[in-house]
């Protein structure tokens, strides 16, 4: 897994490339945590390059979107491949999360 | 034309690490049984599912167990047989979480034996010489 953060308007745009799995959960939660303790309100998470997730990371998933409504920010996803999306049909997570095509239409207000 | 099953296994030990090496071994049965890319990724997550699982919680001490994950492919299904010699857990019994729930009452967590069931075709436990064998069961698909 690699993740990059580049920022967008105020958005700031972190990209995942690779996989969430349980080997791998805490790392990304940590990851992620820097990127909103350093003060981002607006993250829109690009998933463009993400192609595998199991329920270690929908578990890391759920508790950054818990923490951003708490703190009145925004989480939004974009980008999500089809495989990824039938997992967030599942379990719920597709009317619960912000989901956008892309990076683009994730940053417009 | 019913062609004669093709069987593969798999031996890991109790130890989250060997999960990649679950990861390795599906990408080479893939390749030998043709299997379509989806089709794997789902297989992939339902085994993580499966095995985390039985890692984390399947065994009251420390010491090393083996898990044998046994593939047999009849057909265009796939039948997976995972045998673990912890204490007796039958995973089908388990309540599925409530997916409707608003942000704020969804628990964290709790999702994977319920991805394991909406995933597979068919999920059986059996309980036989003092081991758990959990049999999943999917159609290949095209």
């Amino acid at each position: 897994m690699n993740v990059t953060v580049k920022n967008l308007n105020e958005f700031t745009v972190v990209s995942i490339e690779g996989r969430i799995d349980t080997t791998n959960a805490n790392e990304f939660e940590k990851m992620v945590m820097e990127v909103i303790d350093g003060g981002c309100s607006k993250i829109i998470l690009n998933c463009a390059g993400l192609n595998y997730i199991s329920s270690s990371g929908l578990r890391i998933f759920l508790i950054v979107l818990k923490k951003m409504t708490a703190l009145k920010g925004q989480f939004r996803l974009s980008n999500i491949q089809p495989g990824i999306r039938e997992i967030f049909d599942i379990s719920g997570f597709s009317s619960i999360f912000s989901i956008f095509p892309d990076i683009e239409d994730a940053s417009k207000d | 034309m019913n062609k004669e099953p093709d069987d593969k296994v798999l031996r890991v030990v109790n130890q989250i690490g060997e999960l990649s090496r679950v990861e390795v071994f599906l990408e080479e049965l893939a390749e030998e049984w043709s299997l379509p890319t989806p089709f794997v990724f789902s297989i992939n997550l339902v085994l993580e599912e499966a095995l985390t699982n039985i890692i984390l919680y399947g065994f009251d001490n420390d010491s090393q167990h083996t898990i044998d994950v046994c593939f047999t492919k009849t057909g265009n299904e796939l039948s997976i047989s995972i045998f673990d010699d912890g204490h007796e857990y039958d995973p089908t019994l388990k309540t599925d979480p409530d997916i409707t729930l608003p942000l704020d009452e969804r628990p964290i967590g709790g999702l994977g034996i319920f991805l394991v069931k909406k995933i597979m075709d068919k999920v059986e436990y059996q309980r036989k010489e003092n081991r758990n064998i959990l049999i999943l069961t999917k159609n290949i698909g095209s």
